[in-house]
């Protein structure tokens, strides 16, 4: 719970969800600012977790979340580009994050995850 | 100021060692601490403050309890030192006991008015009490001693904010703001803060004043949070504004996110168009405004579904035909749960499922040949809409039909198989439909969400092991098991589930284990506000703060608590009732094979704590483990422990506790409160819960047994109640169940009044038992649940049946024979060699296999 609170209270206009009509939600993005970087780097959103309930599918939920959460990167923050972690073996979101979103690949991350796994560390710029 | 008391004051060489013990703790050099502090207290054995910062020491290295008892020792011996009280404090916070620790830092505060440090954790410990009034003494305070830290300003304006001041928030805000000096562009701090101030002008419906301040700063760029601006924009427009102009902020809105309903709502509010009492003209504008929409942002679902809701007769089809067919063409597996909110118009019902129908009809294929390797078509989707539609209104056989039909098409698309799994669900069929859903998970292992749903079916279906290998190949590895994990990740979904599974099949225990569980995770909840209490003030993120206050002041409303409060506050009455059950159940507990390798690996996984612990100990003895509690080794894994406490009723009431304040609407809590406070000998609770019930639902079935049951108890009092309460306690039976209404009571009478519903002859049966009356008859208003224009729900007669074992009926066998009978195709009432060859029917070969072996 508190790993939710911490991306809430920190950036609130970042992070969406998706309900249903009875309020449930459905889908949701949880996103945050990554703001202490070096000299290489610039201040940048970071997509902690998208997720939308395999009975919501088809629906274009997830683009439309993290459309929200990408365009308030930009404004409240002035982000330039927002990145994110996906493991290499997870095609379904390879798919939505390269195909439907745009996002391309930044570089491959050995042993990422607590178990071991791969990731491809992705990066989509928000510069117009 | 008064003179240091002899024994605080240390000479020289010693009082240049306290100093540096401070230090030494503040940079947690803690095995030269210790040391610092042991020179002292060689000298000087009975210094207090000495003692608590050993202890201090001691606690953070580890060893808790030693030291909590040198910090105790410390403050007898100093009882006016503020460095004892400040780390007696400390301790305590850590170990989440709040109000504890709140009247330490009172006592740290009144030997040091004015230590920074102490006054900010009060702050932070009244905040998380709720005790506002003396919040607000704390952060003026604070506020007093450092005017220039921007903090102190915010902390002092909210706590005036919750302690139901705004207008004191607001001045102490306009305060703040004339002392800015160089606030820098696009500070998304000052962004935050204007937004608050805005909120508070809002709730002080200062309306044009809020207007002024959001649009001057909008356009200055000093909020930058485009979203918050419009939003607020629109809602004070609406509130207090021209409606054009109210008009142009949704609309702005709906431009930047056609996805949100609230923004359509609030459009339509401002033309007066309320979505839940619409006129005829108000309809065809409403309409109107929608078409626009779905004209120029065709990418938006809400619009056009939204005009469903509000259109009627030729126009709603001609709509609603438009949107399902875009769904069925897209394949939008969602799309009945979508539809099904209209279906409380039964016209639109009807009209559904009349272009269903035809629609199904054009669609079906000449020549049924399947074909396996076909994409999912809009026949399918069309089979499976109509699958999902019957059952809905109960027609399940036909439901199956379909969904058969639909499988012969496209036997590998995993939404059949689980709604398979949920039609047989409701058909009282859990095994079958675990064995359904477990077909869906087989299509795709890598699925998360089709491993949850088939494990949770597999509970239902009083799987529990089997279930847990499910959830295990997804869960961590080196978890002690699936279910730990699971526990870890405080997954409600899965410990309800796991814990209503064991409480059907009788193991008490095991279910009050997770119902705890459960209620240990509200508390973590709760908890988990405390740092924010500072975080958030550090951030000036104050509105999204103010946002968790009020969540967390409504969390105990949730409805996974309350469901384990009720099953939990159950059992403990049982147990009061009968403490023979407890003894039963414990007795009789045999652990099958998947539990007994559980409790090996989980014995292992503590055995390697241990060791590990010792190694750490040893090792690393002056590693910083900070103040907080560590989970000590679980003492009573299986619950036995919580089953056979000595006070079932104080554990319940535990549970019940945080209810009648915030569910008061729920007839069930009010009906538990009554359970335990009868019990507990407290009447006027239990006459005033059940006044509250009757509110609700006066002719509610389980308030008409407790109406029997309190006449009872009252009736045998051995002695009449003390003095003024029984005066009060007679004043409100009177109110609660009048002398003239005395009819309301007879069984004969509320079976008349209930003539057609299984609950009230179940319900009027436990009153005739309550009030002794001889089992046959007791069992023949029973058995009037069979008669033919009786509605007897599959979930009443499982619980019958439960009670009929429970209260030893002669006719309980019977009763499963008949129930068997008319629930033709539920499997719950057949006999356990019955169950066990379906059970055997749907497990895979592997698993056959293990159970032959």
């Amino acid at each position: 719970m508190r790993y939710y609170l911490e991306h809430l209270t920190t950036w609130p206009s970042l992070s969406y969800v998706a309900e249903d009509s009875k309020g449930r939600i459905v889908g949701y993005v949880l996103a945050k600012m990554v703001q202490d970087v070096g000299p290489d780097d610039e201040p940048h959103g970071h997509l902690s977790s998208v997720s939308v309930l395999r009975s919501y599918r088809r629906l274009g939920l997830a683009k439309k979340l993290v459309i929200q959460s990408q365009e308030a990167m930009a404004a409240v923050y002035k982000a330039s580009y927002v990145a994110l972690h996906v493991r290499t073996s997870n095609r379904p979101a390879l798919s939505l994050y390269r195909d439907t979103l745009g996002f391309s690949l930044h570089v491959l991350k050995r042993k990422h995850y607590a178990d071991g796994e791969d990731a491809y560390a992705m990066r989509l710029s928000l510069e117009h | 100021m008064a003179p240091t008391p002899a024994k605080r004051a240390l000479p020289s060489k010693e009082s240049g060692l306290f100093r540096e013990l401070l230090n030494l703790y503040e940079s947690r050099q803690l095995k030269k601490g210790l040391k610092t502090a042991d020179q002292i207290l060689k000298k000087y054995p009975e210094h207090g403050e000495t003692l608590c910062m050993k202890g201090l020491i001691l606690t953070h290295m580890g060893k808790r309890e030693e030291g909590r008892e040198l910090v105790k020792k410390g403050v007898r011996l100093d009882l006016t030192s503020h460095i004892v009280w400040h780390v007696f404090g400390l301790i305590q916070k850590g170990e989440k006991n709040y109000e504890e620790a709140l009247k330490s830092y009172t006592q740290a505060l009144k030997f040091d008015k004015e230590n920074m440090n102490i006054l900010r954790d009060a702050a932070h410990l009244q905040t998380q009490l709720r005790n506002f009034d003396g919040l607000v003494d704390t952060r003026y305070l604070l506020l007093k001693l450092r005017p220039n830290l921007r903090q102190n300003w915010i902390g002092l304006a909210v706590a005036h904010h919750l302690n139901g001041n705004p207008s004191d928030a607001k001045k102490v805000l306009e305060h703040y703001q004339r002392t800015l000096k160089n606030v820098p562009d696009y500070d998304v701090e000052q962004s935050e803060l204007l937004l608050y101030h805005v909120r508070l002008l809002e709730e002080l419906e200062e309306y044009p004043e809020a207007l002024n301040m959001l649009d001057i700063n909008a356009k200055s760029r000093a909020i930058v949070d485009r979203v918050g601006i419009m939003e607020t924009r629109a809602r004070i427009l609406s509130k207090h504004g021209p409606p054009e102009e109210a008009e142009h902020a949704w609309r702005a809105l709906i431009q930047h996110n056609p996805d949100n309903v609230n923004y359509y709502k609030g459009l339509l509010a401002t033309k007066n168009i309320d979505l839940d009492a619409l006129s005829e003209t108000n309809r065809a504008d409403a309409l109107q405004i929608l078409q626009d929409f779905t004209t120029h942002i065709p990418r938006a679902d809400t619009p056009r579904r939204l005009a469903l809701t509000i259109s009627t007769g030729d126009e709603f089809e001609t709509l609603a035909k438009a949107y399902v067919l875009r769904a069925l063409k897209k394949g939008i597996p969602s799309l009945f749960v979508d539809i099904k909110t209209l279906y409380s118009d039964d016209q639109k019902r009807a009209s559904i499922e009349a272009f269903f129908e035809s629609y199904r009809e054009s669609l079906e294929p000449s020549t049924p040949s399947p074909d396996p390797d076909a994409d999912p078509t809009e026949y399918l989707w069309t089979l499976y809409f109509l699958a999902q539609h019957y059952s809905s209104v109960g027609n399940h056989a036909r439901a199956l039909t379909l969904l058969d039909t639909a499988l012969l098409h496209t036997p590998t698309l995993p939404d059949l198989h689980t709604m398979r799994g949920r039609v047989l669900k409701r058909l009282g069929d859990p095994l079958g439909a675990a064995n359904a859903v477990e077909q869906a998970r087989l299509l795709d292992g890598q699925d998360r969400f089709l491993n949850t749903k088939a494990a949770k079916y597999r509970l239902r279906a009083g799987l529990t092991d089997e279930a847990s290998d499910v959830f295990g190949l997804f869960t961590r590895k080196d978890a002690p098991s699936p279910g730990a994990d699971l526990e870890d990740m405080q997954s409600l979904m899965y410990l309800v589930e796991e814990a209503n599974a064991h409480r059907r099949k009788g193991k008490l225990h095991q279910a009050l284990k997770k119902y705890h569980a459960i209620l240990k995770v509200f508390q973590d909840f709760e908890d988990d506000q405390f740092d924010f209490h500072g975080y958030s003030l550090r951030k000036f993120t104050i509105n999204i703060y103010l946002n968790l206050i009020s969540w967390e002041d409504k969390l105990w409303s949730h409805p996974a608590y309350i469901t384990a409060a009720l099953a939990a506050t159950q059992i403990y009455v049982t147990v009061h009732d009968d403490p023979s059950v407890a003894k039963d159940v414990l007795s009789s507990g045999t652990s099958s094979e998947a539990e007994k390798k559980a409790k090996k690996k989980a014995k292992k996984a503590a055995q390697k704590q241990q060791e590990e612990a010792k190694k750490g100990a040893a090792a690393s003895g002056n590693e910083d483990k900070g103040l907080e509690l560590v989970q000590p080794k679980d003492e009573d894994p299986d619950g036995v422990k919580l089953l056979s406490d000595p006070d079932p009723l104080e554990r319940a009431w535990k549970f019940l506790a945080p209810l009648p304040g915030l569910a008061q609407d729920s007839i069930d809590v009010w009906i538990a409160v009554y359970d335990v406070a009868i019990r507990r000998g407290k009447y006027l609770q239990a006459v005033r819960a059940l006044s509250n019930a009757k509110a609700l639902d006066p002719e509610n079935a389980e308030l008409y047994v407790r109406y029997v049951h309190l006449r009872k108890a009252y009736s045998s009092l051995a002695s009449p109640l003390p003095g003024s309460v029984g005066a009060v306690v007679a004043k409100a039976l009177s109110s609660l169940l009048p002398e003239e209404q005395q009819s309301q009571l007879d069984t004969n009478q509320y079976l008349q009044r209930h003539s057609t519903d299984g609950r009230a002859a179940f319900a009027a049966a436990r009153g005739q038992y309550i009030l002794g009356s001889p089992r046959d008859e007791v069992d023949n208003t029973i058995f009037t649940v069979f008669n033919p224009d009786v509605n007897l729900l599959l979930k009443t007669a499982i619980d019958i049946f439960s009670w009929l074992n429970e209260t030893h009926s002669p006719r309980a066998d019977e009763f499963r024979v008949a129930a068997d009978k008319k629930f033709a195709l539920s499997t719950v009432f057949k006999t356990a060699s019955e169950q066990a060859t379906v059970e055997k029917e749907g497990l895979s070969v592997e698993e056959q296999q293990e159970v032959i072996d």
